[in-house]
């Protein structure tokens, strides 16, 4: 029993992660009708920001939090409206659109090896008490923290999304341009506000795993991408698919490595992937991005 | 009567594609115009433009609204000016409800506290929605996201609404309902000007008419004028 919790806690801490990930993947195939290469890298982004804010420049956490969210919003923002939007409006066909995003998903993993190095560095503790103990159930701070803070942006996304007038706007612009352009949304700025929420979500936990995983330049692509796998799981766009998806994602590698073997941890997201694009390819959640033909 | 629209030899092109020659259009403060023409003729694009909907690289001309220049702005500034358009095919928000997708119609409105009322006021225009409002406005019939379409457009609480094709696809009784609607709102103070591929209806709310042809103006004069002149008989009256 014991290890059960202790794993169903660390699969949910992992998959919180994961779904917040995902999410940005959601957004941004909502948004633009693509997928971004790029959105795995900036959890790198994010993890390197809060290792230069926090360590280098040894600023308050809550403020180191806080210039890492602003930072690769405005990354992600930049992203969209330089090249993606460029790219769109010369009529390029979509998948280079998306082959571009992996040109500068290597540019940001050579650009952070080249001002941080090749080797992992490691994100110092942020609590005095290095663990804590819940329910029987000791793991680091930061874990808990991290997983606590997954939920609440969850939540505060949710709520933003659905119950404000501008995240329904943002959904507006994503549903139907042409009309919410015509009601009055700025339908460029909501599609450029989107990217930099998705990159910066991302960002946010790859702040939230340095302390747990290490930082180094390959952090998006390991962990990062297990996002899109997440994504695709709860369906392809669904907000609340992301989430679910990542959280399984995390629950199955989790229990997997716990019970049976943790050699194939890192194979078993992608081996859910292509069950799931073979099976149900609309996801948990049923949505239709990509169709059951 | 002051001027409330004008197009001033307003050309669109689709690449090298001109798809509209030369427009001259008018529209008065408090008139209800229509503009009617085959399929293809480049009412919709007329309609759009107006709106700041198409690719302003198209647009050659100058469209006024209320004696200044707007053949440059984006969509959402000219929303922002009071120019309210129900779209051809509708557009609702599918995944929005009925209700959400009327606060979106409100979106510019800085007034917050009297939309209650502009709902109010399309619920009672539209007793059908308000029945649905809390229905995903996708699952609608046809005849209740136009409603919803036209619902959407008046809660802005435009100066200039512009209809794009708001029969289309609808059966004779909505159509009727919906043009009782439109002649309503006119008679409210909005100035209409709207695209009906249904003629003889359009001849009948409106005041005056502008027949487009391949791109082109081909005849304007009052609704009475119209029917009753020969070739619009023929080609838009079935005879």
């Amino acid at each position: 029993m014991q290890m059960f919790l202790t794993l169903l806690v660390n699969g949910l801490i992992i998959g919180g992660i994961y779904g917040l990930i995902a999410l940005g993947y959601s957004l941004i195939y909502r948004a633009s009708g693509l997928m971004s290469f790029v959105q795995g890298d900036m959890v790198t982004v994010g993890a390197y920001l809060g290792i230069t804010f926090y360590v280098v420049l040894n600023l308050p956490i809550l403020v180191s939090l806080i210039l890492t969210f602003a930072c690769s919003f405005l990354l992600g923002m930049i992203l969209e409206k330089g090249v993606i939007r460029n790219l769109l409006k010369k009529n390029v066909m979509p998948i280079y659109v998306v082959l571009s995003t992996i040109a500068i998903s290597y540019i940001i993993q050579n650009t952070a090896q080249a001002f941080y190095g090749s080797t992992a560095q490691t994100f110092p503790q942020v609590f005095s008490k290095p663990t804590l103990t819940i329910f029987g159930i000791t793991a680091q701070t930061e874990a808990y923290v991290c997983l606590l803070l997954s939920v609440v942006m969850m939540v505060v996304l949710h709520f933003f999304m659905t119950k404000t007038r501008f995240g329904t706007a943002m959904r507006s612009s994503a549903m139907d341009p042409l009309a919410a352009e015509s009601c009055g949304i700025n339908t460029s700025l909501s599609t450029g506000i989107t990217w930099g929420l998705a990159a910066s979500i991302a960002a946010l936990a790859g702040m939230m795993l340095g302390p747990m995983y290490g930082v180094y330049t390959t952090l998006g692509s390991t962990i990062g991408r297990k996002g899109f796998a997440g994504a695709v799981v709860g369906g392809y766009g669904n907000m609340y698919g992301a989430m679910v998806g990542g959280m399984i994602l995390g629950l199955a590698e989790t229990f997997v490595s716990g019970y049976v073997d943790a050699t194939y941890r890192n194979q078993l997201a992608y081996i859910i992937l292509i069950l799931f694009l073979f099976i149900k390819p609309t996801g948990i959640f049923n949505e239709k991005a990509i169709q059951d033909v | 009567m002051a001027k409330m629209l004008e197009l001033i030899d307003f050309h669109y092109y689709y690449g090298n594609i001109h798809s509209v020659k030369g427009v001259n259009l008018e529209v008065e403060e408090g008139e209800i115009v229509t503009l009617i023409g085959a399929n293809g003729a480049g009412k919709t694009t007329t309609m759009q433009s107006i709106s700041g909907l198409t690719a302003r690289r198209g647009v050659v001309g100058k469209i006024l609204f209320k004696g200044k220049e707007i053949q440059n702005f984006n969509g959402y500034k000219v929303a922002g000016l009071g120019i309210a358009q129900s779209l051809e095919g509708r557009h609702v928000f599918a995944k929005l409800t009925v209700e959400e997708n009327l606060m979106m119609g409100a979106y510019l409105r800085k007034d917050t506290k009297n939309i209650k009322e502009d709902l109010k006021d399309v619920y009672r225009r539209f007793p059908r929605l308000e029945e649905r409002r809390t229905q995903m406005a996708g699952t609608l019939s046809g005849g209740e996201q136009q409603m919803l379409a036209m619902g959407r457009a008046l809660v802005s609480r435009p100066t200039l609404m512009l209809l794009d094709e708001p029969s289309l696809g609808l059966a004779p009784l909505i159509t009727k309902e919906i043009f009782v609607a439109v002649r309503d709102i006119n008679k409210d103070g909005t100035t209409i000007l709207f695209v009906e591929q249904n003629s003889k209806i359009a001849l009948n709310t409106a005041s005056r008419g502008y027949v487009m042809q391949t791109g082109e103006i081909v005849m304007s004069d009052t609704s009475e004028n119209l029917m009753a002149n020969e070739e619009v008989k023929k080609a838009y009256l079935g005879g």
